[in-house]
């Protein structure tokens, strides 16, 4: 399926044909499918969503010295109905997980779950009758990343690792 | 004095008191339980005693201490503001009549009894609540008695000895739908957990019942405030925990003794350093450990920089909230926690989670360029601290949102057990490091702020003059400190130092030993505080003398803080609920435990 657009630049789609000679914008040349997926990785929205000591880190990932937004990750929604991403920073106690569950449900497709460290991932070291063991019993992880707490360098990994992922989505990311 | 109170306690109240112990400078007195009300009147109000202060409650399974009758017991902590004096009462409970011991905690068995508290000193209100709900202890005459932490359709109370830790084991194959793993997720509960119960004297008819959180940007973290309106008017707010709550009680109960401190990073996870202060110095009690003078004073500099690290969290989170400047005090603020991050990273290798306090010292001795680090971060420090003062202190919006904004006065305060800035602002100079010195802090030259408009602008400026103060603590400390051993020489708590272990058979048997085993500290129970950045951190130690405690309570300043939300947020604007919650700087991992 081709499409033609008045993008200038061309380096993340097919092929390119700028005007050479005036300068102005030419035209790109690229799948739907290949651009969609082109849009989605490099704007992933997240829910202003913390648990607990990862929602520190992830605050200091969106601060100035790491600056989430070189990822385009800066846009932090307060609405789960405008988030694309839901990083679940910290535990999952048995109180909390019907209520994660209904975020998570409240999100429009296409959505993605970055479970941010040990205890989001597996439980952590909380293997007890309050908290669940990784949130992965209840929602479908995209990226896991191990730390207690993960370090915001290791947060921009799983976004980088996410963003392969959304450019590999077939179908228009569409699940069945 | 103990004599004299006891001698008047017997003249008041007749055969009320049974017993009464020392242990490690702390009192105890073992009260019979019909008693508790005419006991707690008399400590509260006598001229003599005035302990205004209830700083805990919390309860005793003895299921496992080879005493099976009377099994449960209410350990109340209390405070004499005007006296500096701590005293502990030690309820035993009657059990329950139909089966002699205790049950499992099931709907409809019975529990065991005890008289509320909850006239006398109103912040009895929510420890009652959760020490009913998680060692199922009915408290009689409570005006609310639900539960707290776990979901309201529960079953058992977890704290008690005969319910299990819990959990599961966790396999990391990929295979989600071998039947092998068929069994997991059991653990999620059925029930939706967001429609918990409201108190019964909310009218939900007549206003309109506004539900804040548990997922909402100005709650910091997951709370819940289920608050009546009237038009705009807050009538009510019912706060609704345990959204994280993590069983870090029954979780210490089953780890030794040194294996917890990790977990104190996880409470408060903005100041680690003050939790890990306030607990080793719990068990150096019980175990009466003299701590080299080196290492006091390190540990007075890195719980002065967390302090200055976690007001930094709130003032950036605070004017966030309220949007005095949007955005740029949040940045500028954590710009300078970066920093302090950095410094213990170089110390411990972690940024937020640094476990470097240990039992008897320091986890390993400083790097070479501390001192050089934390100078060059004063003196960028005070800059910046400049720049906060111009961003807010005059600011015109900071000041109308602010100004006369959740005032809670003295007595007010006092009544619901508020520690920390908060009572500070509202003109009580409650200060442990200032009136029960730890540490090196009687060595040290500072004041505590105090302020007497008791809203949030006077918790702002407190806080403030708190950071100068830290700053003052930590240059002092720094001219004062002189090199030392990095740990305490008691080889049965400290580990011995490597070179030692090839050479001498005694110190490889030490190593093994503590490796192996951990330490044993003697039988008795302690009750340590700790002035953290948002209140008292208590830690109280039961140990039965094995290397495990018995039983773990921790009191967390935010979860005691957070109950004058009502008080506060009353009669005033649902926009203003924001502020206070700012005002009051919590955080859950610490409320919800």
């Amino acid at each position: 399926m081709g499409v033609a657009v008045g993008a200038p630049q061309g380096g993340a789609l097919g092929g390119t044909q700028a005007h050479a000679k005036d300068g102005s914008a030419g035209f790109a040349l690229a799948k739907l499918e290949e651009l969609v997926n082109w849009g989605r990785a490099n704007s992933v929205w997240p829910l202003t969503f913390g648990l607990a000591c990862c929602a520190i880190e992830q605050i200091s990932a969106a601060a100035s010295r790491f600056d989430i937004a070189r990822f385009g990750s800066e846009v932090f929604r307060a609405s789960p109905r405008q988030a694309d991403l839901l990083i679940v920073s910290g535990r999952v106690s048995n109180k909390m997980a019907p209520v994660i569950k209904r975020i998570y449900d409240q999100m429009s497709d296409p959505k993605w779950v970055v479970a941010m460290g040990d205890c989001a991932s597996c439980g952590g070291p909380f293997n007890n009758y309050a908290i669940i063991q990784g949130v992965d019993k209840m929602l479908p992880v995209d990226v896991y990343v191990p730390g207690c707490p993960p370090r915001p360098e290791a947060l921009f990994y799983a976004l980088e690792k996410l963003r392969e992922k959304i450019k590999a989505e077939e179908k228009l990311g569409v699940r069945e | 004095m103990t004599e004299k109170l006891i001698e008047k306690l017997n003249a008041k109240v007749p055969s009320a008191l049974k017993d009464h112990s020392e242990f490690r400078g702390d009192t105890t007195l073992f009260i019979n339980a019909e008693h508790v009300r005419d006991v707690a009147s008399f400590l509260k109000d006598d001229e003599d005693t005035q302990y205004d202060l209830l700083v805990d409650i919390y309860g005793t399974d003895r299921l496992k201490l080879g005493q099976s009758s009377p099994r449960f017991a209410v350990n109340y902590e209390l405070y004499s503001i005007s006296k500096n004096k701590f005293v502990r009462l030690i309820v035993d409970l009657v059990d329950p009549a139909r089966n002699g011991n205790g049950g499992s905690g099931k709907f409809g068995e019975p529990l065991p009894k005890v008289a509320s508290v909850t006239d006398i000193w109103p912040t009895a209100n929510w420890l009652e609540r959760e020490t009913y709900d998680l060692m199922g202890i009915e408290f009689e005459n409570h005006p609310w008695l639900q539960r707290i932490m776990m979901p309201d359709n529960w079953v058992g109370h977890p704290l008690r000895k005969d319910y299990p830790l819990g959990g599961e084991p966790v396999y990391f194959e990929k295979d989600r739908n071998n039947p092998r793993f068929a069994h997991l997720g059991k653990q999620i509960m059925a029930g939706p957990s967001f429609e918990t119960e409201l108190p019964e004297e909310m009218d939900t008819d007549g206003h309109m019942v506004l539900n804040l959180g548990p997922h909402h940007p100005a709650t910091h973290g997951v709370l819940r405030l289920a608050t009546e309106l009237d038009g705009e008017k807050v009538v009510r707010v019912t706060p609704e925990l345990g959204y994280l709550h993590s069983g870090f009680e029954k979780t210490g109960e089953n780890k030794r003794y040194e294996k917890f401190i990790p977990y104190c990073d996880r409470m408060d996870y903005v100041s680690p350093m003050n939790n890990n202060l306030a607990y080793v110095m719990a068990v150096e009690k019980l175990m009466d450990v003299e701590i080299p003078e080196h290492v006091q004073y390190v540990r007075v500099i890195l719980c002065e920089l967390q302090r200055i690290a976690s007001h930094m969290i709130w003032l950036g989170t605070h004017a966030m909230d309220v949007g005095g400047t949007p955005h740029a005090a949040p940045l500028y603020c954590f710009m300078m926690r970066e920093r302090i991050l950095d410094i213990f990273e170089m110390v411990c290798g972690a940024r937020m989670t640094t476990s470097y306090f240990s039992v008897g010292g320091l986890r390993w001795p400083l790097p070479g360029a501390f001192m050089d680090a934390v100078r060059a971060f004063l003196k960028e420090f005070s800059g910046y601290y400049h720049d906060y003062h111009v961003m807010l202190t005059k600011n015109p919006l900071w000041l109308s949102r602010l100004k006369g904004i959740g005032i809670l006065k003295a007595e007010e305060a006092i009544a619901l057990g508020i520690t920390g800035p908060l009572l500070r602002a509202a003109g009580v100079p409650l200060d442990l490091r200032k009136v029960r010195p730890y540490c090196v802090y009687d060595q040290l030259d500072f004041e505590v702020p105090t302020s007497t408009e008791a809203d949030s602008y006077a918790r702002y400026t407190v806080r403030m003059e708190e950071l100068q103060q830290s700053m003052r603590i930590i240059e002092q400390a720094m001219n004062q400190i002189k090199p030392g051993p990095y740990r305490t020489a008691d080889r049965k708590v400290a580990l011995p130092p490597r070179h030692e272990i090839s050479t001498s058979m005694e110190s490889l048997i030490h190593h093994f030993k503590l490796v192996t085993e951990g330490y044993r500290p003697p039988e008795g129970q302690v009750y340590f505080i700790g002035e953290n950045p948002k209140g008292w951190l208590g830690f109280g130690l039961i140990s039965d003398g094995t290397a495990n405690p018995y039983r773990l309570r921790v009191r967390g300043p935010s979860f005691v803080n957070l109950q004058a939300t009502n008080t506060m947020a009353r009669g005033g604007f649902i926009s203003d609920l924001i502020t206070i919650i700012g005002s009051i700087d919590i955080v859950l991992g610490e409320v919800d435990r």
